[in-house]
């Protein structure tokens, strides 16, 4: 799965070298601004819950829908974010291009799933809840770049 | 390939949890930890000729018929062959010490490799005697606890007594490798 870490190694080993110098510099680097998506992976985890809910309850306030439908909207949001949880920990796209993205597609043509709703609901996480509220600055951008990233990915 | 990043993801999602603050704690401890890591690593990188070198000399000595005719390290073709895998070795032990997780050293250099030596006639347990020689080397270089010449300074943790931790990760990479060729 791709990371700082495996990025480095994978081109040190196609090349049959040693790490070098560089590859320190870049791994070291991606330690740095570990800190901030740990603290964001961390809060993400305990907020969760509460995140999905609100998202969830935002998009089905209008409109009168079953309500097995909505809970797997529940699902899926949970399901979403969880994957954002591995990204922040592992510092890349990873899990959610392997796990989320690749063949999302297919699923979502064959089965006539509606995307609106998981957008809506992911755009309500990044622009309507205070995230603020429970992680520092550093820490909610990186959340966020990972919600742009998926939202962009449904669209 | 792994890193002790996506190595908590794995497991993670095997279970279908979200990753908490329990699970945080040790991916804490392996950034906190990096400079250690990263001089660790580059004990091995600074002196992986010589590590290899010893480990092969030390493995003929204690075994005088692998460089006489008929011997497995004669003639110095095979020799060569000999030093080059002691080198790569280290190489994948370098990468797992670095990603913290021996998933890059167990999927591109140990499966198959006792196979293969199996089917060129390598004897494995000269092999084995040279990758502990390796192992007691690396760890005692890494922790400058090497006599005569010092061979590795901490650049940025401070010094090699600061390593000993990461150090005995390394010899259990190496274990690992033992364990395969066994």
């Amino acid at each position: 799965m791709k990371s700082a870490v495996t990025t480095v190694v994978s081109a040190a080993d196609a090349a049959g070298r040693f790490p070098s110098m560089s590859d320190f510099e870049s791994v070291k680097g991606s330690f740095d601004r570990a800190k901030a998506r740990l603290e964001a992976a961390e809060k993400l985890a305990s907020c969760l819950d509460k995140f999905t809910n609100l998202a969830v309850d935002a998009v089905y306030q209008t409109g009168s829908y079953e309500q097995a439908n909505k809970d797997k909207c529940v699902r899926d949001i949970h399901h979403y974010l969880r994957l954002i949880n591995y990204c922040l920990v592992t510092g890349g796209t990873g899990p959610l291009d392997d796990w989320g993205i690749s063949g999302m597609r297919e699923i979502i043509r064959i089965q006539l799933l509606p995307t609106a709703a998981y957008i809506e609901a992911f755009i309500f996480i990044r622009d309507e809840i205070k995230i603020n509220d429970v992680m520092g600055q550093q820490a909610e951008t990186e959340f966020k770049g990972l919600l742009d990233y998926l939202i962009n990915a449904l669209a | 390939m792994l890193d002790a990043f996506s190595r908590t993801v794995v497991s993670a999602d095997a279970k279908g949890a979200v990753i908490g603050s329990e699970e945080l704690a040790d991916l804490r401890k392996y950034v906190a930890d990096a400079n250690k890591r990263i001089d660790a690593t580059l004990a091995i990188t600074q002196n992986v000729s010589c590590i290899a070198a010893d480990a092969v000399a030390g493995m003929v000595c204690e075994n005088t018929g692998l460089t006489q005719p008929g011997g497995h390290c004669y003639p110095t073709r095979r020799m060569a062959a000999c030093l080059r895998d002691g080198e790569i070795i280290l190489r994948y032990v370098s990468y797992a010490l670095l990603a913290g997780d021996p998933s890059v050293l167990e999927d591109r250099c140990l499966n198959g490799l006792k196979e293969t030596y199996l089917a060129l006639g390598v004897p494995t347990s000269n092999a084995v005697r040279a990758v502990e020689i390796m192992k007691i080397a690396t760890v005692a270089i890494m922790t400058e606890t090497n006599t005569g010449r010092k061979m590795f300074k901490g650049i940025n943790s401070g010094s090699g007594a600061q390593c000993q931790d990461i150090a005995s990760e390394a010899a259990s990479y190496f274990d690992l490798v033992i364990e395969a060729l066994k």
